[in-house]
């Protein structure tokens, strides 16, 4: 997964998300090893303080353990992560429903208009 | 520190001095070889390798010169002197590198030009003689002034070195203070060495008076009566001291107005 | 966390002409921080006062505390913008030099980089491209484990291929508790790397913050923000 980072947020709240997404998407399985911070800085370039400052972020979050001699892991706790999930999802749906009432959509039409689209998937 | 700085100071311009050496003493064989017969039948490939033997020898001069001016430029005051600078070296192990390795290569060309000569010139049984006369004379010497023959003859090369010191220490000055200025730092060191020779000639002449005074109308008996000349070595050492004394002197004024300009003055654009 | 690198009152004129004008600037250990300005603002000018390569007409600069001088030089491992390598010497008698002046050099990084960019190490720096020689000049100063870096215009006239790859080669050598002051005008290339920036326009600093202040407050990049500051 390329790391893209847009210029006008914070780099580490983006780093946060993008490695929640690898969790969540199983690039990083449950309880599997992470790379070592700098080793993720390189691969994102950027600074390792930065990613190491989203590493004990996702750490106080709880979605990933740091052993003392072996380096760090994700959680091996489903639950935790599932957590994690529904808030990201949460908050991404917030952020579309605000802009669907912007253009002046009610409830109830964007709950239709997505039905649609999902039965148009389903095909 | 140092002999780090020195071993790098060698690298870079034995480089150049090296072969120079080497194909002036080629050319003083190839020279002797192919012109056996003497001067009045010389052919012309002899002529070309002897033109050649002198270009070098020259050349090989001029280059000392040109190294001992251009290591100290180049190397501290312009591009590379952005890394010279930056090593932690002081400022004046940078100097005396640059002055031995200067000196060094200086002398080197003396004696290698010497032995050239040896080689062009030398005829069968020469050698021997050059050796018997050089020992004659350092017997005669011996016999006139005993022992002493040792201290002048030091004095003497030291005198020499503190000379060649003194001539590449006022060049680096000159270098250093033409530094200072913002444009035209050429004519500057150019005017800085004018000013700086003249001062130090001035120096010598009037400042030093009251005290050789009496050196000087010693120096004058000498010269007057020059069979006395040869049994005063006292006084010959006495009259070299006073100038290894004075011509040391003026190094080190030199030196410190280097390594002041060098240490506290460093404007590399 | 201490200071690194303190000026006080740091002042620069060549002739009449003020390069730097009574900077007071601190710059804490640990971070990668950005020398940013237009060009002739008086970056290299401050980097260069920093390396004792230029006299201060007046003030102070301290790095970790002293005065440029012997001590400063083993903890500082500098980038100049220019070439500074001879050119008759080859690559591994420029290693030599490094490790015999500098106790932190160590040569095995710099072979290992030298051999990921299919450098051969007894090539003259003669016969190499401008490009190539600045890439050698970066793997010397970043062989080195030094407290403080000073990259003056690491970027400058490189391609965007080489410009990742020098980069990275900061990234991948940088510790934590080195800090790194990369002075440039390109600035979108290598804000992602940076923890704090110092804005510098004609000899004075203008602003100095941290990244994620600046996108957090006024949601927009350093590029975007510098753009706004240095506006014609």
């Amino acid at each position: 997964m390329p790391w893209e980072l847009k210029s006008d947020r914070p780099i580490y709240t983006q780093l946060i998300e993008h490695i929640e997404l690898m969790i969540f998407s199983g690039v990083y399985p449950l309880g599997s090893k992470l790379p070592s911070g700098r080793d993720m800085a390189q691969e994102a370039a950027v600074n390792p303080n930065t990613m190491q400052r989203a590493l004990v972020k996702l750490e106080e979050d709880g979605l990933i353990i740091t052993h003392r001699t072996s380096g760090r892991s994700i959680t091996e706790d489903a639950r935790m992560v599932e957590m994690a999930k529904t808030k990201l999802a949460q908050e991404q749906i917030s952020e579309f429903l605000g802009k669907m009432q912007l253009m002046g959509f009610e409830q109830k039409e964007i709950l239709t208009i997505i039905n649609d689209m999902v039965q148009e998937m389903k095909k | 520190m140092l002999s780090k700085l020195l071993k790098y100071e060698l690298k870079a311009t034995g480089r150049i001095f090296l072969p120079l050496f080497l194909a002036l003493l080629m050319f003083a064989g190839i020279t002797k070889v192919i012109a056996p017969i003497g001067p009045e039948e010389w052919a012309t490939p002899a002529t070309i390798s002897m033109i050649t033997y002198i270009i070098i020898l020259v050349g090989m001069f001029v280059m000392t010169f040109i190294m001992m001016i251009q290591r100290f430029k180049n190397n501290l005051l312009s591009d590379e002197g952005y890394l010279m600078h930056t090593l932690p070296v002081k400022p004046w192990k940078h100097i005396v590198s640059k002055l031995f390795v200067s000196m060094l290569w200086i002398v080197a060309s003396g004696i290698i030009a010497l032995i050239s000569v040896l080689i062009i010139t030398l005829e069968k049984g020469r050698l021997t003689k050059i050796i018997v006369g050089f020992a004659d004379l350092y017997h005669q010497a011996f016999e006139q002034w005993g022992a002493s023959i040792y201290v002048l003859s030091f004095e003497i090369i030291l005198g020499i070195l503190v000379s060649l010191a003194s001539v590449i220490l006022i060049v680096y000055a000159s270098i250093a203070l033409g530094h200072l200025f913002n444009q035209h730092k050429m004519l500057a060191s150019f005017g800085a060495f004018i000013v700086l020779s003249t001062l130090s000639q001035f120096l010598f002449t009037h400042i030093h008076l009251p005290f050789g005074t009496a050196y000087f109308s010693n120096l004058h008996d000498i010269f007057s009566s020059p069979n006395d000349f040869l049994v005063t070595p006292a006084a010959m050492q006495l009259a070299i001291a006073y100038r290894i004394i004075s011509t040391g002197i003026l190094c080190a004024a030199y030196f410190a107005v280097t390594n002041f300009i060098l240490g506290k003055r460093l404007n590399l654009e | 966390m201490s200071t690194i690198f303190e000026c006080l009152d740091l002042t620069k004129k060549f002739g009449s002409k003020v390069a730097v004008s009574a900077i007071n600037l601190k710059i804490e250990r640990g971070q990668i921080v950005g020398l940013l300005g237009p060009n002739g603002s008086g970056k290299s000018t401050l980097i260069k006062l920093a390396n004792e390569l230029l006299t201060p007409t007046s003030g102070t600069i301290l790095i970790g505390g002293k005065k440029p001088g012997i001590e400063t030089k083993k903890i500082v491992s500098y980038l100049p913008e220019k070439t500074y390598l001879n050119d008759w010497m080859r690559v591994h008698q420029i290693i030599e030099l490094f490790s015999d002046f500098y106790a932190d050099f160590k040569p095995e990084r710099a072979y290992d980089m030298l051999k990921s960019l299919n450098i051969n190490a007894k090539d003259r720096l003669k016969t190499m491209s401008k490009g190539t020689k600045e890439k050698v000049q970066l793997i010397l100063v970043m062989s080195r484990e030094a407290e403080l870096y000073l990259l003056d215009e690491p970027i400058g006239g490189v391609d965007p291929a080489a410009r990742d790859y020098i980069l990275q080669t900061i990234l991948r050598n940088y510790n934590e508790n080195a800090t790194v002051i990369i002075s440039t005008h390109l600035i979108s290339d290598i804000e992602n790397i940076l923890d704090y920036v110092v804005f510098i326009n004609q000899g004075q600093v203008v602003m100095t913050s941290s990244v994620d202040d600046i996108r957090n407050e006024k949601g927009k990049s350093v590029d975007g923000l510098f753009r706004e500051v240095f506006k014609c």
